[in-house]
C-alpha cells in the first residue's frame, strides 16, 4: 500500500505560491500576455508552489459551487460517498427533466429545463435570502435584529437548509438523492419547503424592521 | 450474400470531421430527417444489417419491445429506454459476426454453441440482446435466461425436489421465468405438443399430445411444481428440435459461468449447496450439452453477478472454471471488443440528439476528448459518465 504525506494542510511558508489548475491560462501565447502576466510568470517559475488540494481539477466540468456542495453533504470525511449522492441525484433531476420532454408536445418543449447543473444554480438562487436576523444585546435583552448577509452567509444557508431539509423531512424508506432531486425540482419552481423557510426569515425581519437601528455596522 | 440486401434507402454519410458541426445543427431545426442522421439507421430487421450499419443505431418498434425483451435488458438499459421513450441499439461488429454465423450454420448437425466474452462493461449482454431481436424477427423459439446467476444466489426458498431426493428445488425463480418465456414465446405453445405423460401429483398429471401451453400455465399456477416443469419444458424441446414443421429452436443464456462454480445457498444443515443439486442449473446444463440438433447456443460470460471471481477476469477459462471449459468445450468464441472510434462518435452523436449531453461544455470538442480519457471508451462507464453530465 502506498502512503501519502498529507502535505496540503500542514502550514506552508509565506513563500509558497498557490496553483493554477485552469487550463485556459496555460494556452495564452507569449505575445498576448499583459506585463502583470508576464511578470507573475517569471515569479512562478522561480518560487516553489505549494500542492494543488484534491477537490481541485483541471477538468472543464470542475464547478466551485457544486464541490462546496458536496463537501457540505460530506460526513465523516466519506467524499466519495456524498459525491455518489450528488451524482445520482443530477442524474435522477435530468432524467425526469428529459422523459417529461420527450412526452411533452412540441409548443411545451422549449419550457422544459433539461440541464441539471441549470436547475441546481437556479434552485440554489431561490433558496438564498436575502436578509438575515442576528442575536444583539442591548439593555440585558437580546432582540433580534435584521442585518445585511454576504454573498458566502447566504450560500451557506441556502445549502445548509436545503441539506437538513432533506436529512430530516423524508419518509424512512426513500433515498437522499430522491429526496434531494424532489427538493431541487421544486425549489427551481419557486414551492416546496426550503423557498418557504426563506420566506418565513424575510417576514420575520420585516416583522422586526423596528430593532435595525440596533445594527451599529 | 450480404451484398444482396444492402438497404436500399442511400445514407448521406459525410466526413467526420466536418460533417459532425452541420449534423447537430440539421438534426436540431428538423422533426426526424432520418437519411441526414449519421448515427441512425433506417434497417430495423437485424437479418438485412450488414457492415454498411456498423456504428449505427436501429429502433426496435414499440410494440416489440415488452414481448421480445421481458427480461434480459441490462437494468441501465431498461431506464435508459424509459427515458427516452425509444429502445435503440447499435449494430456491433460481435452482433453482426454472430448473426452472420448464425445464418449459414447446418442445422441438421449438433448444437454449435457461441461464448459472448469481453471486459466488464463492453457490451456483451447488448449483443445478446441484439440476436434475440434476430431470432425473433426469424421466427424461432427463443429460450432467454437473462443470468444464471440469478440462480445460485440470493434464493429465500428452498424445497426438496419431488422428482430426485437430492435435489433442491427453486420456486419462485423458476416460475418467473416461465412467465417470461410464455410472454416470449406465445405462438409456439398452442403449437408444440408433448410427447410424453408428466404426473406431477397423485391428481395432477399432463397427457400426451397437450399442447405446450397448458404445461406451462400449469407452472405458473403451481409454483411448487416449477422446477420440474421448467425441465419437462426443456426436455420436450431438445427432443422436438429438429424436423417438426420448420420449428426451429435455439437457446440463449447469459451469465453461464453461474452453472458452475460455487454457490450462495446453503442447506438446513449450513452445509454449501453444489450447483448440480439444483434442478434448474441440472436441466439447463443437459441443454447446453451439444447432444441435441436444429438450434443453437449463444452464451455470454458475466463478471458482475459472478461469485468467488476476482473482478480483473474476463476470459473464458478464469469465469468458466475446468468443469465449466470442458463442458462448453468446444463453442465459437466471439470477442466483444470496447467502443471504437467510430462506434464513440455514433454514442455521443445519440447521447446529444436525446438531449442526454446537458452540461454546455461536453458538447465541444475539450469535452469530448476529456470524455473519451475518462471512460477508454468503455461503454458502461461512458453511459454512467454521460448520465450525469
Amino acid at each position: 500500500m502506498i502512503r501519502v504525506l498529507l502535505v496540503r494542510w500542514s502550514r506552508y511558508n509565506p513563500y509558497y505560491l498557490e496553483p493554477e489548475p485552469r487550463k485556459e491560462v496555460y494556452h495564452i501565447p507569449e505575445t498576448e500576455l499583459t506585463p502583470e502576466q508576464k511578470e507573475e510568470r517569471e515569479l512562478k517559475s522561480v518560487r516553489p508552489i505549494k500542492a494543488a488540494t484534491n477537490s481541485v481539477t483541471s477538468s472543464v466540468f470542475n464547478d466551485p459551487v457544486l464541490s462546496k456542495f458536496v463537501n457540505m453533504m460530506m460526513k465523516d470525511g466519506d467524499k466519495i460517498i456524498a459525491k455518489g449522492i450528488i451524482t445520482q441525484t443530477l442524474e435522477n433531476m435530468k432524467r425526469k427533466q428529459v422523459e417529461k420532454y420527450h412526452k411533452a408536445p412540441e409548443v411545451k418543449k422549449a419550457e422544459i429545463e433539461c440541464n441539471p447543473y441549470v436547475i441546481f444554480h437556479q434552485a440554489l438562487e431561490n433558496c438564498k435570502p436575502v436578509i438575515g436576523l442576528a442575536s444583539i444585546q442591548k439593555g440585558g435583552k437580546f432582540y433580534q435584529v435584521p442585518i445585511p448577509l454576504t454573498d458566502n452567509r447566504r450560500r451557506f444557508l441556502a445549502m445548509k437548509w436545503m441539506i437538513t431539509e432533506c436529512r430530516d423531512n423524508k419518509h424512512r424508506r426513500t433515498l437522499m438523492y430522491e429526496k434531494l432531486s424532489q427538493e431541487l425540482l421544486a425549489a427551481f419552481s419557486k414551492e416546496g419547503n426550503v423557498v418557504k423557510r426563506k420566506h418565513e426569515l424575510h417576514k420575520m425581519a420585516e416583522s422586526n424592521r423596528a430593532y435595525a437601528h440596533y445594527r451599529w455596522w | 450474400a450480404f451484398e444482396n440486401r444492402l438497404a436500399f434507402r442511400a445514407q448521406v454519410r459525410p466526413l467526420h470531421g466536418s460533417g459532425c458541426g452541420q449534423q447537430q445543427e440539421a438534426v436540431g431545426m428538423e422533426t426526424r430527417p432520418e437519411t441526414f442522421s449519421i448515427f441512425r439507421t433506417q434497417e430495423n430487421n437485424p437479418a438485412c444489417q450488414s457492415e454498411q450499419h456498423l456504428g449505427q443505431y436501429y429502433t426496435v418498434p414499440p410494440s416489440h419491445f415488452h414481448t421480445v425483451f421481458p427480461h434480459g435488458l441490462p437494468p441501465r438499459y431498461q431506464q435508459q429506454v424509459k427515458t427516452f421513450n425509444e429502445g435503440c441499439v447499435m449494430v456491433r461488429q460481435p452482433a453482426l459476426e454472430l448473426i452472420s454465423h448464425l445464418k449459414r450454420a447446418d442445422y441438421s448437425k449438433p448444437t454449435l454453441r457461441y461464448l459472448l466474452y469481453g471486459v466488464k462493461g463492453s457490451g456483451k449482454t447488448m449483443s445478446l440482446c441484439h440476436a434475440v431481436h434476430y431470432f425473433s424477427k426469424q421466427g424461432w423459439l427463443v429460450l432467454h435466461i437473462p443470468d444464471a446467476h440469478l440462480w445460485v444466489k440470493n434464493c429465500k426458498e428452498l424445497l426438496p425436489s419431488s422428482y430426485h431426493a437430492s435435489r433442491f428445488d427453486q420456486p419462485i425463480q423458476a416460475s418467473n421465468w416461465l412467465r417470461n418465456f410464455r410472454t416470449t414465446n406465445e405462438h409456439f405453445l398452442s403449437k408444440i405438443k408433448l410427447r410424453q405423460r408428466y404426473v406431477w401429483t397423485k391428481r395432477e398429471s399432463t397427457e400426451e399430445g397437450r399442447p405446450l401451453g397448458e404445461l406451462v400455465d400449469m407452472g405458473v399456477s403451481h409454483v411448487k411444481s416449477s422446477s420440474d416443469v421448467v425441465g419437462a419444458v426443456l426436455k420436450e424441446l431438445r427432443l422436438q428440435a429438429w424436423g417438426t414443421e420448420g420449428g426451429f429452436r435455439m437457446a440463449v443464456a447469459v451469465g453461464v459461468n453461474g452453472l458452475w462454480g460455487r454457490t450462495t445457498l446453503k442447506k438446513e444443515e449450513k452445509s454449501p449447496v453444489a450447483p448440480e443439486e439444483l434442478t434448474l442449473v441440472h436441466n439447463l446444463r443437459k441443454m447446453i450439452n451439444n447432444d441435441w440438433c436444429g438450434g443453437a447456443v449463444i452464451a455470454t460470460l458475466s463478471q458482475t453477478g459472478s461469485l468467488y471471481a476476482p473482478s480483473s477476469a474476463y476470459l473464458p477459462q478464469e469465469l468458466l472454471g475446468e468443469e465449466g471449459f470442458d463442458s462448453m468445450d468446444p463453442f465459437v468464441p466471439v470477442p466483444v471488443s470496447l467502443y471504437s472510434e467510430k462506434e464513440f462518435e455514433s454514442c455521443y452523436l445519440y447521447y446529444l440528439d436525446r438531449h442526454w449531453l446537458q452540461h454546455p461544455h461536453s458538447q465541444t470538442e475539450e469535452g469530448k476528448k476529456e470524455l473519451i480519457f475518462l471512460s477508454n471508451r468503455n461503454p458502461s462507464v461512458l453511459e454512467r459518465l454521460c448520465a450525469f453530465l
